[in-house]
């Protein structure tokens, strides 16, 4: 088997996503543990430029898989590519993110390898036997387990937004190693027709740094502006969520609902306003970094959990927020 | 058009968990065991399609024996028949093993599409349609939120979606498999004449045996150990004062202490 | 002269046979009319409303007869009862004279229609006609110059009024054109006839006569086209009201029908209007659209869809138009209207709060709730259509045993660190304390089972609760319609109830109340059912509980439906609200068995107002006319929606909401 530790790295529309990095990142560390390089892999239709960014974050070599059957998304495409170049190579570790491509097309390619995946893992590391050491979140979150894969490939499907991003070091330089791609349109037999963008270009809840959410005291979907204004000056990876209540309410749309049943997400800084912190909440955003409540009822069971609260009224003290973040930004 | 759903039992999400001593799973002691709820709503479409096109929709089911009763309420809510896959052996099986097994199943059932949840609320590994798409050289499309068929039941179009709230749209061959999110449809709720029929419909068990499989198949690829409790969040401090004031005070500890702003 | 009249005097006993002739043909139509509508009601199933025949006919009196509940408006009260005692008196009297004139004399030579009976009777006979004849003016003018919003007016409303009306004029014409004509002196008793005669005195003894015969077919006709018209316009009430009355339900008020044996049943509900009941059908023609019913409802009156009223007349309608089909075969080619969707649409069905209010004012004791929760019902488990925020409801109750997705072992929760036994670890109790949902799982009614385990502890009672043995007791399921789940969680409760031994419940909760004292039975569940106003009143009465100050702020009770209207318990709350305030609690606008909905009940806490205005929010406008700053509830659902209607009024410095028990317990 090759000593290579291979990440899986995941592009749209010509941008990496963040997710990527983060992988790297870590990928990086436990091949330095191992004495192992770090290839990544690179599939798309002319995204050669993304190739050198990716050695900013560790990546040794990457295997650039380029096609115009591969301009959309496949789970058929990807998942060949993948199965055959790990075939060829051999590598001790394929790693990928848990996003919604690769939760679509990595246990394929671990049913084509006859391996296992350890899927949405949220630690990554590795022992002195080259064994990966994995941990990753069940039952909503509830219960963490650790996680092995028995065959000697392994593979592991990494959770977005959770482990740390390197300093990209911009002198590395990495070897492109362009590789075939041997797919046939007739073997593609689910494809991707077009894509709806949302109508906001906004950032993904599950990539962001900050969200903003509002629970059903925010009485409108209009209201739901003044979150924005707050986003607004918290910086660009930065986006507004809602609860559940919310909603159901009909001010926010579901796709915008952090929760156990809407997204789990996992920022740096979660601010709830009118939100009362049920459980349900509070299982989609309890591994947020720092955690901001601000609700009218002192009792509410989000302060409970939340590192800073304000007891108040969100009309008054978010705007007041904002106001006071433009001020600090501004002086500094 | 025939349908197969497969549905996995699992705790009710607000179960208490309790980790058993060996901290190698859970305990079953006062759980709530219910349909995996993205599995509804796999149900509900198939109940649809059968309601368009006519023919039937079987609930295929891996689980211990209290997996019946979720099979039970998938008949009741209008589907045909169950196919329970119950023995010993089948407990605490990976996603892979567990596809395996679903597959050898399948090879018996005839099917025009597989619908199922995109994942299992337990184990939330998201895997085994993909996995049961590979065995079973299958198109898939996951994350399905919305999916319509040709009247000449060949092709379908699913959308499904995908990171920043937008949609892919996706054709594909039939027989297919399809894993349905959360907004796919609305679960309908079982008429009590539906709970009163579903007493009578059949539901086929088979073990380890009926499906030609040896033990030696099932080894997990996947394990886990030590399950714990994650860290409990400790409250932390209410800032006082006027709205103002406090703001003020939160600004600066976001920036200075927290280092977020 | 001797005192009395000639019966048919100028008329002729020779048109005795063709009067006897017409009067059987208008009695034929009558009749006709009358068995077609028995046959109609009687398409409907079966019930068993013939016992305890005394106290229906004690009630046919009270209600019939002394116009029990008429009263509330003094008007129209007054106006029927006028209109009533009129007619009944006029219509019975004349009976009394044809018995008299076809049977008793002829037959039996029995003659007492002369002398002091027949002046009394006169008297009395002219009163009741002048009393008629007011009453129909006085009816008239409310009608067609008043015009009050809960009526509303049809060809039949003016043509029975101006028809009884003529009849009565008539009648009193011809009784003064005789007078007039034969001046008896002791006519003087037929007071109204006697001073009209007056207005003939210059007429010729001809014309009189003349005038006489031509009014006397004017009325003779006219009453006949009443009798033969009765059966077909709403003068029918006459009879269907009156037997609505006798058939009423004695079953406790809170008590909805359960649906027996229901594992073998095949259908649920109602959808076709031949699944009511033959009484509930006999409801439907008993109803004379008077509208107390809706004037006192709270969906109407926050502009919901549903008016009790027009329910009825729909169903009434239904009833009548699938009434032309009734073989199987016309049915196949044309059903007629569907009873849900085109005549009683399914806003309406969900609108209702089941508080009651309908029932209380109907004078005629029709029964509107069963009529919506029979078609919940069906909605529920036959068609499975139904509002979504319901579904979640049901599936939550089935899983978790809880109206919220709450994990059902984490229902003693709140009463972790108060040292509570379980009747688990020890069943010898006085009596269990059943905490119920709200009281369990909700943040702000977690304060009032904390607030009344403390005044427990304090009087020293020897109670338990279930802990996580509790479950939801299936009231709000069986009012969304579910009766099916209702019953599985009753008869489950049941089961463990008995498996302790429980004889005494003490509950927070009025539906809890209701259920268990009114329904629970229907399951053989029998237990005492004591309510925390009625505990705390007997300990603060009888010395065991002292109070060591007293509630200084001024306080309005809110009398809940469940509590009030259902179960008549308005005095123990207030008593204790008298003995722990320093201030008299002052009565709001519609208080007791008139107190306003808070909008909850009926499954309505589970599911989003989005037609008209938010009755919680009407309330709380009609409690804060009173000026207080206190209001007292005794119910997890009133205190949750006065309490939000307080926010969304933006009255919370004004108002605050208590239950009871939070102000008892802060005092002791």
């Amino acid at each position: 088997m090759a000593n290579e530790i291979w990440v899986i790295v995941e592009q749209r529309d010509n941008k990496l996503k963040k997710v990527s990095f983060e992988i790297l990142s870590q990928a990086r560390k436990i091949a330095d543990k191992i004495k192992a390089q770090v290839s990544a892999i690179l599939m798309g239709y002319k995204v050669e430029g993304l190739a050198n960014i990716l050695g900013y974050y560790g990546a040794g070599q990457v295997f650039l898989c380029e096609s115009d059957i591969l301009k959309n998304y496949s789970n058929e495409g990807y998942s060949q590519i993948v199965a055959d170049l790990a075939k060829e190579h051999q590598p001790l570790i394929i790693l990928g993110p848990a996003t919604a491509m690769g939760k679509d097309f990595l246990p394929k390619v671990a049913a084509k390898l006859n391996t296992g995946l350890a899927s949405d893992c949220t630690f990554l590391d590795i022992d002195a036997n080259g064994k990966l050491l994995l941990k990753k979140p069940i039952f909503a979150g509830k219960v963490i387990v650790d996680v092995s894969v028995s065959n000697s490939l392994q593979m592991a499907s990494i959770r977005p937004n959770v482990l740390p991003i390197s300093e990209p070091d911009e002198s590395k330089q990495v070897q492109i190693n362009k590789a075939e791609v041997k797919i046939s349109t007739e073997s593609i037999r689910a494809k991707v027709k077009e894509i709806i963008q949302s109508a906001k270009d906004k950032v993904d809840l599950t990539e962001a740094k900050v969200i903003v959410s509002g629970g059903r005291a925010m009485k409108s979907g209009d209201n739901f502006k003044i979150l924005e204004e707050l986003v607004g000056v918290l910086g660009e990876s930065a986006t507004v969520g809602a609860s559940r209540a919310a909603v159901d309410s009909g001010f926010a749309p579901h796709d915008m609902q952090v929760g156990q049943t809407g997204k789990v997400v996992n920022p740096d800084l979660y601010i709830a306003c009118g939100i009362s912190g049920a459980i349900q909440h509070l299982a989609g955003m309890q591994t947020s970094k720092c955690i901001i409540a601000i609700n009218k009822d002192p009792d509410a069971p989000i302060f409970q959990k939340a590192n800073y609260g304000i007891v108040g009224d969100l009309f008054q003290v978010v705007p007041l927020l904002t106001q006071e973040i433009k001020k600090l930004k501004t002086e500094n | 058009m025939n349908v197969v759903v497969c549905l996995k039992q699992v705790p009710d999400t607000e179960t208490k968990i309790q980790i058993n001593p060996q901290k190698d799973g859970i305990s079953d002691e006062g759980v709530k065991f219910v349909i995996n709820p993205y599995d509804e709503y796999a149900i509900e479409q198939a109940l649809r399609i059968k309601e368009k096109f006519g023919g039937e929709v079987t609930i295929l089911c891996l689980g211990p024996d209290r997996a019946t009763e979720s099979i039970r309420t998938a008949l009741a809510m209008g589907a045909d028949k169950g196919v329970h896959l119950c023995d010993s052996a089948f407990e605490k099986l990976d996603s892979y093993a567990t596809a395996k097994v679903l597959s050898k199943a399948l090879k018996d059932i005839p099917f025009n599409i597989i619908l199922l949840g995109k994942q299992a609320v337990d184990y939330d590994n998201s895997q085994v349609f993909s996995i049961l798409a590979e065995m079973l050289n299958l198109p898939q499309v996951s994350v399905v939120i919305g999916l319509e068929i040709s009247d000449d039941k060949t092709r379908l179009i699913a959308k499904r979606e995908i990171e920043a709230g937008g949609l892919e749209v996706v054709e594909s061959s039939l027989p297919a498999i399809i894993a349905a999110q959360k907004g796919l449809n609305e679960p309908r709720y079982a008429s009590l004449p539906g709970i009163m029929k579903a007493k009578k419909k059949e539901i086929k068990k088979l073990a380890l045996s009926d499906l030609g499989l040896s033990p030696d198949e099932l080894k997990n690829k996947i394990n886990m150990a030590n399950f714990t409790f994650p860290p409990q969040r400790v409250a932390g401090k209410i800032i006082q004062g006027e709205a103002a004031e406090a703001v003020c005070e939160l600004a600066n500890l976001l920036h200075q202490e927290e280092k977020l702003i | 002269m001797e005192v009395t009249r000639e019966i048919f005097w100028n008329v002729g006993a020779g048109l005795r046979t063709a009067v006897y002739i017409l009067s059987a043909i208008s009695l034929l139509f009558f009749i006709w009319g009358l068995i077609k509508r028995i046959r109609l009601w009687k398409i409907g199933k079966s019930e068993n409303r013939y016992d305890k025949i005394g106290k229906r006919f004690s009630s046919f009196i009270s209600f019939g007869l002394f116009h029990k509940r008429f009263f509330g408006d003094l008007y129209p009260g007054l106006m029927h009862f006028f209109i009533f005692w009129g007619f009944a008196i006029l219509f019975w009297g004349t009976a009394i004279v044809m018995f008299q004139d076809d049977i008793s004399s002829p037959l039996f030579g029995f003659f007492f229609f002369h002398s002091y009976f027949y002046l009394h009777f006169s008297l009395l006979l002219d009163i009741s006609g002048l009393l008629l004849i007011v009453g129909m003016l006085m009816a008239l003018f409310r009608r067609y110059a008043i015009r009050p919003t809960r009526l509303d007016s049809a060809f039949d409303d003016a043509l029975v009024l101006v028809l009884l009306f003529l009849i009565a004029l008539s009648g009193f014409l011809v009784e003064a054109l005789r007078i007039s004509a034969l001046k008896p002196p002791f006519e003087s008793w037929s007071v109204v006839g006697w001073n009209l005669s007056k207005l003939f005195s210059n007429l010729s003894q001809k014309s009189i006569q003349h005038l006489h015969l031509t009014v006397w077919w004017i009325h003779f006709l006219l009453a006949l086209f009443f009798i033969g018209y009765l059966v077909y316009s709403k003068l029918l009430h006459i009879i269907s009201s009156s037997a609505n009355i006798f058939f009423r339900s004695f079953r406790p008020k809170g008590q909805i029908p359960a649906i027996l044996d229901i594992e073998n049943q095949e259908t649920f509900g109602v959808d076709k209007v031949e699944q009511f009941t033959w009484k509930q059908l006999l409801d439907t023609d008993a109803c004379t659209r008077c509208g107390r019913c809706q004037d006192n409802c709270p969906a109407y009156l926050s502009q919901k869809p549903l008016s009790p009223k027009k329910v009825n007349q729909d169903i009434k309608a239904n009833l009548r138009a699938i009434s032309k089909n009734l073989s199987a075969k016309q049915k196949q080619n044309d059903p007629g209207p569907a009873l849900i969707g085109e005549s009683v649409k399914e806003d309406e069905i969900w609108s209702c709060t089941t508080c009651y209010a309908c029932h209380q004012a109907c004078p005629v004791l029709i029964e509107h709730i069963d009529k919506i929760v029979d078609m919940r019902r069906n909605l529920v488990l036959m068609q499975s259509r139904f509002p979504n925020q319901l579904k979640t409801l049901f599936k939550n109750m089935e899983t978790n045993y809880n109206p919220w997705a709450f994990g059902y072992q984490s229902r003693a929760d709140w009463a972790k660190d108060l040292e509570i036994k379980t009747l688990r670890e020890d069943k010898n109790v006085d009596m269990l304390y059943w905490v119920g949902c709200s009281g369990s799982f909700d943040d702000r009614n977690k304060k009032v089972s904390q607030a009344l385990v403390k005044i427990l502890k304090k009087a020293q009672i020897n109670f338990g609760i279930l802990g996580n043995e509790e479950t939801c007791c299936g009231e709000t399921a069986r009012r969304a319609g579910n009766e099916y789940l209702s019953q599985i969680l009753m008869q489950g409760n049941i089961e463990i109830l008995n498996k302790y031994g429980v004889k005494k419940i003490l509950v927070t909760c009025p539906h809890g109340y209701n259920t268990f004292k009114n329904e629970y039975p229907q399951f053989g569940g029998n237990f005492e059912v004591i309510h925390h106003t009625q505990l705390l009143w007997d300990l603060i009465r009888q010395g065991r509980l002292n109070l060591s100050a007293k509630y200084e702020k001024s306080i309005v009770y809110h009398d809940s439906c469940y509590l009030g209207r259902y179960n008549d318990i308005y005095d123990a709350p207030r008593k204790l609200l008298e003995k722990i305030g320093q201030i008299k609690p002052k009565e709001a606008k519609f208080s007791r068995s008139k107190s306003f909905c808070c909008g909850a009940g009926g499954g309505r806490m589970w599911m989003e107002e989005t037609l008209g205005k938010r009755i919680n929010q009407m309330r709380i406008e009609q409690l804060n006319l009173t000026g207080c700053e206190t209001i007292s509830t005794a119910c997890p659902y009133c205190l949750t929606m006065l309490e939000d209607g307080t926010k969304e009024k933006s009255l919370t410095e004004k108002l605050c909401v208590r239950d009871i028990a939070e102000l008892v317990a802060e005092l002791i």
